[in-house]
């Protein structure tokens, strides 16, 4: 690796001053499993990096007035093991135990796997089918947006220089709303995505038909896309296996898959097609044995 | 400069080294450990794996600085001259290592996850490395081993069964 200086931030706020005072061209270190795979390939460096693996306010797993809040630093590890996302969101723990393996879940984040912002990232699908929020720091202060708006292209985000992803938040009124990911890739250990798809859905169980269904689909755009058509299809449509599956066919459509080495186009659109009917069974599944609780 | 004090396998030591300095590196140049292997040098193989503060990671993407006050513990800390840990001992009888590359990622991955889960299933064995790549033995006799090192070290080495 070339030479660089190493900075450490002591919290966020503390981050967003060092970002600020080195300059455009300072990159972050959060768990370092995408940055130091780049940096070592690079042949030019930033003078300065800022470690922010230290900065403890950024790792709390907490409800809050807003909902679900989930620090930009908790661990892909930390998500699989808290027991409040294990009760409420399996399927975040599902898509967390997809990345890579036991020692990169160990160190990489949640806010590093999100600000990476690969279009085939496990993490992204599950929290925009949640309608997920993302807190930034910037030097004038925080703002919230939704995380579906904080991709604008493959390995990019919204994010200026300056400014640090310090949280993201489920909304309180999606706690513990069902939902379901489900990720094809060619091994069992270790992969990246073919296509990865999450669903939420809530259930009207008077009149047995979807509401507010969200489905995300990861890998076959340059960005996470909602699969908004199929969505708009469910919405107030009764539940039938047969609208599962139409709903997986209409996704195909909202989609934009591409051919390469892993997998053809081809193959990509018949994924989106099958795992999106399967998240949706699972979802529905998951509602279904919550009511059932809950009786 | 970056001034790192760690303790390595219950030592403390102390260096200091430019601060793109990887975990690995400090471990194998500087206090000469070298049982972490370079392989891939981009998380990928696991041969880096060493403990930090209880959990196995890639040696080669942590930087020396970031493990700064925090414990390590590399496969030098398992064994003394005397006595292999068990796990290593159900390794070498089960010959479930051939060119041994891969053996001390593999073992330390070993390590962790039987010290949180005493008596895991064959998937759990496999989910835990899934991490460390091998190429020589197809991981079947791996994960025997570490099923014969959680009952010895659940049980005690009168009771196992090999």
């Amino acid at each position: 690796m070339r030479a660089f200086e190493l900075v450490t931030a002591r919290d966020s706020r503390h981050a967003v001053a060092l970002l600020a005072e080195h300059g455009p061209s300072v990159k972050i270190l959060a768990g370092g499993t995408d940055l130091l795979v780049e940096l070592k390939a690079a042949s030019n460096v930033p003078q300065v990096i800022v470690d922010i693996s230290r900065a403890e306010d950024l790792k709390a797993i907490a409800i809050t007035d807003e909902g679900l809040s989930i620090g930009a630093l908790v661990t892909h590890t930390e998500i699989m093991r808290s027991p409040r996302i294990r009760e409420m969101f399996p399927a975040l723990v599902d898509a967390a135990h997809t990345i890579g393996a036991v020692q990169t879940r160990n160190l990489g984040t949640l806010g590093g796997n999100l600000v990476t912002g690969v279009p085939s990232m496990d993490s992204g699908p599950t929290l925009i089918a949640l309608d997920a929020l993302v807190t930034i720091a910037a030097p004038t202060g925080r703002r919230q947006m939704p995380l579906a708006g904080f991709f604008v292209g493959p390995r990019k985000t919204i994010l200026k220089p300056s400014e640090l992803l310090v949280e993201i938040v489920i909304p309180r009124q999606n706690l513990g709303k069902p939902a379901h990911f489900l990720k094809s890739g060619l091994r069992k250990g270790q992969a990246l995505a073919l296509v990865n798809v999450a669903a939420s859905l809530w259930v009207d169980w008077d009149k047995h038909v979807f509401v507010a269904p969200r489905i995300a689909l990861g890998a076959v755009a340059p960005t996470i896309i909602r699969a908004a058509r199929a969505e708009a299809y469910l919405e107030g449509c009764a539940i039938t296996p047969e609208a599962m599956a139409e709903a997986g066919r209409i996704a195909v459509g909202d989609a934009k898959p591409i051919s390469d080495f892993r997998a053809s186009a081809d193959y990509r659109r018949d994924l989106i097609a099958v795992l999106t009917k399967r998240t949706l069974e699972n979802a529905y599944a998951q509602a279904k044995s919550k009511r059932d609780k809950e009786a | 400069m970056a001034n790192v004090t760690i303790n390595v396998n219950g030592e403390t030591r102390t260096a200091s080294v430019p601060p793109e300095t990887t975990l690995l590196k400090l471990l194998r140049e500087i206090f000469n450990l070298t049982g972490a292997k370079l392989g891939c040098d981009v998380g990928d193989c696991g041969a880096c794996t060493v403990i930090v503060d209880g959990k196995p990671v890639n040696a080669c993407l942590m930087l020396a600085g970031q493990v700064d006050g925090r414990d390590v513990l590399t496969i030098e800390g398992l064994a003394d001259m005397d006595r292999l840990h068990p796990i290593q001992k159900a390794f070498e009888e089960r010959a479930s290592l051939q060119c041994g590359f891969c053996g001390p990622g593999v073992i330390l991955s070993a390590k962790a996850l039987l010290d949180e889960i005493p008596d895991p299933t064959a998937q759990e064995i496999r989910d835990a490395l899934a991490g460390n790549l091998c190429r020589c033995t197809g991981y079947t006799k791996m994960i025997e081993a570490v099923q014969d090192a959680a009952r010895i070290l659940r049980d005690g080495p009168e009771n196992k069964t090999v």
